[in-house]
């Protein structure tokens, strides 16, 4: 039945005819016009913040990726946007179902797991590879519940302590302040001998957010225990509200109610603040603008409290690949890549970006200890303890869509707040922010 | 001829009614829909949860606080815009040098977008380097190390952000009501003015009431876009110190996109409506009162 006879032509022999005409009118037109076969190039579209430390996305956009876009024969599109733009762009492109094959979130994007694919192969290949990711960066990305890791980490910024070393040293304290309560005494000593005010922020903002987390846990207290279960009306977090207070009345002005995220760097670099939580893009910016305070700006880790030494990273970099991603694979391959050079964007950020494949970076303690743009050229060799300070926000449980709720609509920095200024009691502070956690945490379950 | 003019005007209608259904219907139904559902950013189905979102809205304290200050905001700022708008329309009709010049500026703050406006108040109002605050310490009124701290004091931050949604929507007023001013017929205050009428006399028995209805509309119109608006407060105070300035609008938006629930961000945004409707009837009322007379 199949056999065709005379000038027929078989469909198997039709195929192959056509087939082979489209493959060599397609090879001839690649040929004839270069422009067009690029066009039919894989591309791969990335979005992610415009870096602090303009040197990333340098290395990012005209290095890294025009790389392995031409070794992948991928068109990488990097499309950068400003911080405050993620949250709303994100949810324009998961209601549109149509965006960018990587999308690069700075918190946790836990309320969009439904939304991306599971990042789980990519983090078994990378591990097979550079190791363990560290704690932080898990707890930022995994859902213990349904077991899915809605993220891809590739680093995450810490948090340390900025103090004035000149300040510092004049009330006693010339290696800055270590614990708390050495904040609230050196503080005030500042503050009453100078006029120079500490500047740990009360705002709705995203420094104050970290910041208070960090007074929080080292009191001993959290939004969540491990298990996700509220906990946040406890002694713990009562004496963690009156310190704050003590430290606002004592060693503060009102100014940190009106903060945004750049408000403490300012306020340091200018000359004003004595002390600020925030990651080193505060001596990174003196060391470009104004190297004197450069050498007088030094870092801490982050401080001791009651209970522990802790603090949350101050950016977390989350990568998500959306379920409607043209071009998943690719957006995969690249993520490992990523980590497979992540020393070089250690170096390109510097030093902002910390590994969460701590293996990626052998000799980030050389690197760090000797700085040549650092006054003196081992400032940044503080950092080197960070793994055993930094969490994930959430601790000691896992970063929750509800864990962001909370963060995001500034239920901590208002309860601090509001004892602060003695709107409240600690201890109606403390009832009222539970109430609200509770009730955001219902919604979620 | 006939047939013509039967589909020419309901072509030439068709842009403003695609636009409004577009814009305005569909996000309305939309919000709607999410109110009554279990919608969050990154949801991939809908369940109806009846009121369960609008509950939930009125246990949360901080939604008391915006409603109470949604209030505060709009009700001030309209009655400086009025008293300003007025003012300023009385003296800009007038003829002098340099009035063309002056309605430009004057005009400015609205043809600027607010958010440029409000970076640039932000600025001016900074704890650190606020140049009213330098002015008032040149000045000796206060001290170097006690300046006000415009945006972190619960209630000079509410008197900003009010000020500033009052500077942007002065010309806006000023204009509407400049309109009203100049088809007043000049006859009826020269009369006034024969018969012994002064100024102030004039101004509260002739003018005012008879701008009225164009009043009500500017002060309608000016309800509506500050009840809707959180460009300012977003800007200058994110709803800060401790939500003493947040509103409806950056609630919900706050809940709504940057907390993910845009469930529950729809359900406070929703809480606007019946205020809306009723401000919008009473435009209208307006509208048509002016247009009758």
């Amino acid at each position: 039945m199949s056999k065709q006879s005379g000038g027929k032509i078989s469909r198997r022999k039709f195929v192959k005819l056509t087939g082979g005409a489209v493959a060599a009118a397609g090879m001839t037109s690649a040929f004839l016009f270069p422009a067009r076969a690029m066009a039919q190039q894989k591309t791969l579209k990335i979005v992610q913040w415009s870096h602090f430390v303009p040197g990333y996305d340098k290395w990012f956009d005209n290095v890294f990726t025009k790389e392995w876009g031409a070794k992948h024969n991928c068109n990488v599109i990097v499309d950068h946007i400003a911080i405050g733009e993620i949250n709303a762009r994100a949810a324009a492109e998961v209601s549109a179902g149509k965006g960018h094959d990587l999308f690069m979130f700075l918190a946790p994007p836990a309320a969009y797991e439904k939304q991306v694919i599971d990042h789980r192969e990519i983090y078994e290949q990378v591990q097979s590879k550079h190791g363990k990711m560290n704690a932080v960066a898990e707890r930022s990305t995994f859902n213990p519940t349904s077991r899915k890791f809605f993220a891809f980490s590739d680093s995450y910024v810490p948090d340390p302590g900025n103090y004035r070393k000149d300040l510092w040293s004049e009330v006693g304290f010339p290696n800055g302040p270590d614990t708390y309560h050495d904040l609230l005494v050196g503080g005030k000593k500042i503050k009453d001998k100078s006029g120079h005010p500490v500047g740990i922020g009360l705002s709705q903002e995203l420094d104050t957010n970290m910041a208070v987390r960090a007074i929080l846990w080292s009191f001993g207290g959290a939004e969540q225990d491990e298990h996700g279960k509220v906990v946040l009306n406890s002694k713990h977090t009562i004496e963690a509200v009156k310190y704050m207070r003590d430290l606002f009345k004592q060693a503060q002005t009102p100014e940190v109610f009106s903060w945004d995220p750049s408000s403490n760097n300012r306020g340091i670099l200018s000359g004003k603040l004595s002390f600020v939580q925030n990651a080193i893009s505060v001596t990174r910016s003196a060391e470009k603008d104004n190297p004197d305070m450069s050498k007088n700006i030094q870092l801490t880790p982050a401080l001791k409290g009651p209970v522990r030494r802790i603090a949350a990273e101050h950016v977390m970099s989350c990568y998500v690949i959306w379920n409607f991603a043209e071009n998943k694979e690719d957006a995969k391959l690249f993520l490992a890549d990523l980590i497979d050079n992540f020393e070089s964007a250690f170096k390109a950020s510097e030093f902002y970006n910390f590994p969460s494949f701590p293996a990626t970076v052998p000799d980030i303690q050389q690197l760090i200890a000797n700085d040549p743009k650092a006054v003196p050229n081992d400032k940044y060799k503080v950092l080197g303890t960070v793994g055993n300070w930094v969490t994930n926000v959430g601790y000691p449980g896992y970063a929750t869509a509800a864990i962001d709720e909370v963060f995001n609509t500034f239920v901590l920095p208002t309860m601090f707040a509001k004892a602060a200024r003695d709107e409240m009691t600690p201890e109606a502070a403390v009832k009222a922010a539970d109430t609200e956690v509770r009730r955001i945490f219902d919604k979620w379950k | 001829m006939i047939r013509r003019q039967r589909w020419l005007g309901p072509v030439m209608f068709m842009p403003a009614i695609l636009y409004i259904a577009a814009l305005v219907g569909l996000p309305f139904v939309m919000a709607f829909f999410y109110s009554v559902g279990d919608v969050k950013v990154g949801s991939v189905g809908y369940h109806f949860v009846g009121l369960r979102n609008f509950i939930s809205v009125l246990h949360n304290p901080t939604f008391q606080i915006a409603v109470r200050n949604s209030f505060i905001f709009t009700i001030t700022s309209q009655i400086l815009v009025l008293v300003g708008s007025t003012t300023l329309a009385l003296a800009l009709k007038e003829a002098f040098p340099g009035r063309r010049f002056l309605r430009f500026i004057i005009l400015l703050p609205w043809v600027a977008p607010v958010s440029i406006g409000s970076i640039g108040w932000k600025w001016i109002l900074d704890s650190l380097y606020s140049v009213i605050s330098w002015v008032l310490v040149r000045m000796h009124l206060v001290k170097a190390f006690d300046t006000p701290v415009w945006l972190g004091e619960p209630k000079l931050a509410m008197m900003s952000v009010i000020l500033v949604h009052t500077w942007h929507m002065l010309p806006f007023a000023t204009v509407i009501l400049l309109a009203g001013l100049t088809a007043i017929p000049k006859d009826i205050p020269e009369a006034a003015s024969v018969d012994g009428a002064g100024f102030f006399r004039t101004l509260f028995q002739i003018t005012i009431p008879m701008m009225l209805p164009i009043i009500n509309v500017a002060v309608l119109f000016g309800m509506i876009f500050t009840f809707t608006d959180m460009t300012v407060i977003y800007i200058l105070t994110r709803g800060g110190p401790y939500d003493t300035t947040q509103v409806i609008p950056s609630l919900a938006f706050f809940t709504g996109i940057l907390g993910s629930d845009l469930a529950e961000g729809a359900a406070i945004s929703i809480f606007l409506v019946p205020l809306l409707v009723v401000v919008a009837y009473m435009v209208l009322r307006s509208a048509h009162r002016a247009e009758v007379t």
